[in-house]
């Protein structure tokens, strides 16, 4: 990514006390990583007053305190760090992480799991090695910390259920597009479930209720329910750091 | 410091430990939540001299009761609500002497607001998540306080030597807002959204909304005239401030509220002021509301001009409660603005 197609930010006062932030660009896989990238380097020179910053799939709201600071400094803020090249690699400050996330597959766990092979045309079977095949990065912790990922390998984007599911468990492993989310907390989903990890993956018990984080690496390894109970997973740790 | 019990005897419909929420987490997925009238929950905890983050206990309908195994100074403050002490009326919004024993009870006024806020002197023990003691229904963070519960406060509170009915303890220059009878203004900053809807900044500036039953926490469900794009352009998901006026495709508004979460394919047409969202905190079922555009600054001005009489309370307080003697908790006031 180049600095020119960094530098074109806009950005947009939202409300009394937080701006818009948007990379306008025809490509939309330009606009998404490089709205990730700047999201990580403005959080590393974060300015004094800006409380938050919310990721969307293209924008990163940020919200500030108006009372510690105003419109006109968070807004120069955001375009002297939209200016700066991005470096190349990871962000600055983070190891990167790496998990491996045992998964039943099957239609029990994994309801949607006939649809989307057929879908693909491809068998039960080998969307599961595709699956397992993808190495997956986390984008960024959705709802109730969900981790989201890019990264799966399928011959097309999966499609969204027309009609979401109500109640789905905790540790479902679920696709759409080319990405794929674990539910923490029971609850609805438009995604397409595919199976079920037996670890805990958020666990509000915690000081810190996740391990991962943006930036980490996930890839699934298909287990059987025997092995999954085998396992006596608990909360769900990196097996590796690597720089 | 002692600490003291306090035997909960009713806690009305849904009572729950509460603060003003959590802090660099929304970026995590976790929305910030707390207490949904935050200038009330500042207010109350500032009334008994703690930090106006300090957790407290937020009820929503109902009669919330309490009796404390030891003198507690603490203030009730919110929905305007009928308090008793031992049977005896009581203030809100004033610091208030709960001797051992006996039985404080609060029954808000839910035609004029739907949440009371209760504060006690000193530190109340709960279960934190992510730094803040807010619950987070959707995380299974419940923080439901049930009757027969016992709650514990540490506090270096150990009373007066006064008697409940003489005169009032403190004369604190209190920000009470107005729940008045009528329909609520609200004052709205205009967003990106309003130039997508030919004639939507007038029709909700002469139009009445009523809050419906389907709303909770994440947005306020309002019934009232709306208008939609003409064209499909996408929305992609983004993040939306608290207080965004977003219109969906069914015909209503939606006011999102503390719990709200990314927000996809509606248009935002614009955010409440802050100054204003404490208000939206306390409209319940049936409350009218009346919307009023005005611009960044006015809206920034309002809120300096809340902010100002907080600390002003904040700094009384601290004054009135250091002159008796007990000040720990004072030591550590929060002058940050941290009202989201």
């Amino acid at each position: 990514m180049t600095t020119a197609q960094y530098g074109a930010v806009a950005v947009e006062p939202f409300g009394d006390s937080a701006v818009m932030v948007t990379i306008p660009h025809a490509d939309q896989a330009i606009r998404r990583a490089a709205i990730v990238a700047f999201r990580d380097r403005f959080l590393a020179h974060r300015p004094p007053g800006v409380l938050d910053v919310v990721s969307g799939l293209e924008s990163l709201l940020v919200e500030f305190d108006p009372l510690r600071t105003a419109l006109q400094h968070v807004e120069y803020a955001v375009r002297l760090v939209a200016r700066w090249a991005p470096s190349d690699g990871p962000s600055p400050g983070r190891t990167v992480r790496a998990f491996t996330v045992p998964v039943v597959f099957d239609g029990e766990y994994g309801p949607d799991l006939a649809s989307v092979a057929e879908e693909l045309g491809l068998t039960p079977a080998e969307v599961i090695e595709a699956i397992g095949e993808s190495t997956f990065t986390i984008a960024l912790l959705g709802a109730a910390m969900a981790p989201m990922m890019d990264g799966l390998k399928v011959p097309r984007p999966v499609r969204r259920r027309a009609e979401p599911r109500t109640d789905v468990v905790p540790g479902s492993v679920m696709i759409a597009g080319t990405n794929a989310i674990i539910q923490p907390f029971p609850g609805p989903t438009g995604w397409r479930v595919v199976g079920r990890t037996p670890h805990t993956i958020v666990d509000i018990s915690r000081p810190d209720p996740v391990s991962f984080g943006p930036g980490d690496v996930v890839r699934f390894t298909p287990v059987t329910r025997d092995e999954a109970a085998a396992l006596d997973a608990g909360f769900l740790l990196p097996t590796e750091e690597a720089v | 410091m002692t600490t003291v019990g306090l035997d909960i005897t009713s806690s009305g419909w849904v009572t729950t430990f509460q603060d003003l929420g959590r802090r660099d987490t929304e970026r995590r997925g976790v929305p910030t939540g707390g207490a949904a009238d935050q200038h009330s929950a500042s207010v109350a905890n500032l009334l008994v001299g703690n930090p106006r983050e300090a957790t407290l206990i937020e009820s929503l309908g109902g009669e919330l009761a309490l009796v404390p195994g030891a003198p507690v100074l603490l203030a009730v403050t919110g929905a305007p609500a009928q308090v008793t002490v031992g049977g005896a009326p009581a203030d809100s919004w004033s610091p208030l002497v709960v001797p051992a024993g006996q039985e404080i009870r609060v029954r808000g006024d839910m035609d004029r607001g739907t949440r009371t806020y209760l504060a006690v002197n000193g530190t109340l023990t709960a279960r934190t998540l992510l730094g803040s003691a807010a619950p987070d229904a959707r995380m299974g963070f419940g923080q439901v306080i049930a009757r027969g519960e016992r709650l514990l406060v540490e506090t270096e509170f150990r009373g007066f030597g006064r008697r409940l009915f003489e005169p009032q303890l403190f004369r604190l220059p209190v920000p009470v807002p107005r729940f008045d009878h009528g329909p609520w203004v609200v004052d709205v900053v205009a967003s990106h959204g309003i130039h997508t809807i030919a004639g939507i900044r007038q029709l909700i500036e002469d139009s009445t909304y009523v809050v419906t039953p389907r709303s909770n926490h994440v947005g306020l469900r309002l019934d009232g005239p709306v208008l939609h794009p003409d064209d499909d352009t996408e929305i992609v998901s983004h993040g939306v401030p608290v207080g965004a006026l977003q219109i969906p495709h069914a015909d209503e508004l939606i006011v999102l509220g503390r719990y709200r979460s990314l927000t996809a394919g509606y248009p935002i047409v614009g955010v409440t002021s802050r100054a204003a969202l404490p208000l939206l905190g306390q409209a319940g079922p049936g409350r009218e509301l009346r919307f009023r555009w005005i611009d960044r600054e006015t809206s920034l001005r309002r809120f300096a001009r809340r902010e100002a009489e907080v600390r002003a309370l904040g700094h009384a307080a601290a004054e009135a409660f250091g002159a008796l003697g007990f000040g720990a908790p004072l030591s550590r006031i929060n002058c940050e603005a941290i009202l989201i």
